[in-house]
């Protein structure tokens, strides 16, 4: 058949349902509730049917290219993932994530090694040599951790701001860290290497010095509840990054591309994770650890309590449905 | 290769060209995309500033938001394009053609750290160039990919010629690029047409104006104009 007659015969209908994609584009559900749109597929295979057809014959990139372009959007409608749904990401935050920590336990473990090692040293090592503060904090910041953690102080932890003022200020610093060590682990691991490494001898170092110079009381009663999320979101991030920069220097059995998609799927997932962890430490932080005169058994009983849930669910979490043979998602 | 079609087979077996988009039309997309939330955090401070202390911790949320959120809002719910992508043509797929999802979405916007080194993108411009579909590092790991959108073909008409047929022999595709020429000549000088048809003067024997009358001819021919 020649081109011209070819385009005569369908000219109507393409035109048609370009006129619903396109539709679908601006008003997806008035488009979606068309009664059109129970024919799409049957007309969307027709269309491909053309497209080849078009192709094959050899006619010109008037007819082929319009007919690929809407085949192309046309794809992308009937291929289109599913919308998310709160109850799989739910279900992802209780079972899906500790059991993708625990798949990833080796990494895990190394970036907790790599970020409390120097934290436990620099808190020890500073109850023997305070003067060593000095080498890791300015005269200026150690000043400022002073004001925070005053003894004489009602709020704790914060030199200044209200409650949500802090929560939006921990969720914009503390969420980007852990989002900057996950992916500078994709250089070659080293920059969640450091981010962790770092970190370990600051938070290590100021809870040293304040402990050291008789600040311990408020200071402990501060972290303790949101350290629960906050530091194992930290180790988390890191361990994903860890892992993904492994992947780059050793992928196994695999070639390097699939195998870094793979790793970066898993990253995501874990990083995705941690945010979650991470906002209910910032909530944490601002509203409730903050709050000076609890009594001490309230402070660190809940903390302990906060401590027992995370890594009871890091350990435990969807650990039935594993064994169950369940989803698996 | 050149060329930066990826083809990509559907389930119905047809072959879908998508055009990689290169570094410069992305950089662009970025800075409108970059200037809109200047504006928007601009604008919501102004109002947020006289809201005291509070009104800094909302501001400092709307920065999350708009720092780390945006875009996998956007690729996912908005059918992978960022306003700037949208102003630009562009639009973020997975390797298969489909729409991004959110997990590939989220890693290639986290990945955006390490593509943005040191501070001026010079790692993902780098990558974008090594790439034979000039995908950035995250796009690498993500399995994604930035197109240009599908822009429709002018819709320009072969002119009428009394039809001729073309040596048999000829290729499909060889069909097609006589069509073509027909479909552009429009948009030539005559001196291109000639130039471009001579070339052809083993195929018609002929060179010059009588060339290119006899491409259209062969064209008319093709199209199935009696």
């Amino acid at each position: 058949m020649k081109q011209e007659r070819f385009v005569a015969l369908h000219r109507e209908e393409w035109s048609e349902l370009q006129r619903w994609l396109d539709l679908v584009d601006t008003k997806q559900r008035q488009a979606l509730r068309d009664p059109r749109a129970n024919n799409f597929p049957v007309e969307y295979r027709r269309l491909c049917h053309h497209l080849a057809l078009a192709r094959a014959r050899g006619y010109s990139r008037e007819v082929t290219d319009r007919l690929q372009r809407m085949v192309q959007q046309g794809h992308r409608l009937l291929y289109r993932p599913p919308a998310p749904r709160w109850h799989r990401a739910l279900v992802f935050l209780i079972a899906g994530f500790p059991r993708l920590v625990r798949s990833e336990w080796r990494c895990m473990a190394a970036a907790a090694v790599l970020f409390f090692a120097p934290a436990l040293f620099c808190l020890i090592a500073l109850q023997f040599h305070p003067e060593w503060a000095h080498s890791i904090f300015g005269s200026a910041q150690l000043a400022e951790f002073e004001k925070m953690y005053d003894p004489a102080r009602d709020r704790i932890g914060r030199s200044s701001g209200t409650d949500m003022a802090m929560f939006g200020t921990y969720v914009m610093n503390n969420v980007s860290i852990a989002f900057r060590t996950f992916a500078s682990g994709l250089v070659l691991g080293v920059g969640a290497v450091y981010v962790l490494a770092a970190n370990g001898v600051i938070i290590g170092g100021v809870a040293g010095h304040l402990t050291q110079m008789g600040y311990g009381g408020p200071f402990w009663r501060f972290v303790a509840a949101h350290a629960a999320f906050e530091l194992t979101a930290l180790v988390i991030a890191g361990g994903a990054g860890l892992r993904l920069g492994l992947t780059l220097l050793a992928p196994g059995r695999q070639r390097r591309g699939p195998a870094m998609v793979a790793a970066g799927w898993i990253g995501a997932q874990l990083a995705l994770g941690a945010f979650a962890m991470l906002l209910i430490a910032a909530a944490i932080e601002a509203f409730w650890s903050s709050i000076a005169w609890f009594p001490d058994v309230l402070k660190f009983g809940s903390a302990a309590l906060l401590w027992l849930l995370v890594l009871g669910w890091l350990w435990r979490g969807g650990a039935q449905a594993q064994a169950e043979g369940g989803d698996g998602a | 290769m050149l060329d930066t079609l990826r083809q990509i087979e559907t389930p119905e077996g047809v072959f879908l060209r998508l055009r990689a988009a290169g570094a410069l039309p992305r950089a662009q997309a970025w800075t409108i995309d970059f200037v809109l939330r200047m504006v928007v955090l601009s604008a919501a401070m102004i109002p947020l500033s006289l809201l005291g202390s509070a009104g800094m911790g909302v501001g400092a949320l709307l920065m999350f938001v708009l720092m780390w959120a945006y875009a996998v809002v956007c690729e996912v719910w908005f059918g992978g394009q960022t306003l700037g992508k949208r102003a630009m043509g562009l639009r973020v797929v997975s390797a298969d053609g489909a729409p991004v999802t959110l997990v590939p979405s989220v890693l290639r916007n986290l990945l955006r750290v390490v593509d943005i080194l040191p501070g001026v993108y010079a790692v993902g411009l780098a990558s974008t160039l090594i790439d034979p579909y000039g995908r950035r590092l995250g796009d690498v790991i993500a399995g994604t990919l930035v197109i240009h959108g599908g822009e429709l073909p002018a819709g320009s008409q072969v002119p009428t010629a009394a039809p001729v047929a073309p040596p048999p022999g000829l290729a499909a595709d060889e069909h097609a690029v006589i069509v073509e020429f027909a479909e552009r000549c429009a948009q030539l000088t005559p001196q291109r047409q000639q130039e471009l048809a001579d070339l052809l003067q083993p195929l018609t024997g002929c060179t010059g104006e009588a060339g290119v009358q006899r491409l259209l001819g062969y064209a008319n021919w093709l199209l199935g104009r009696a």
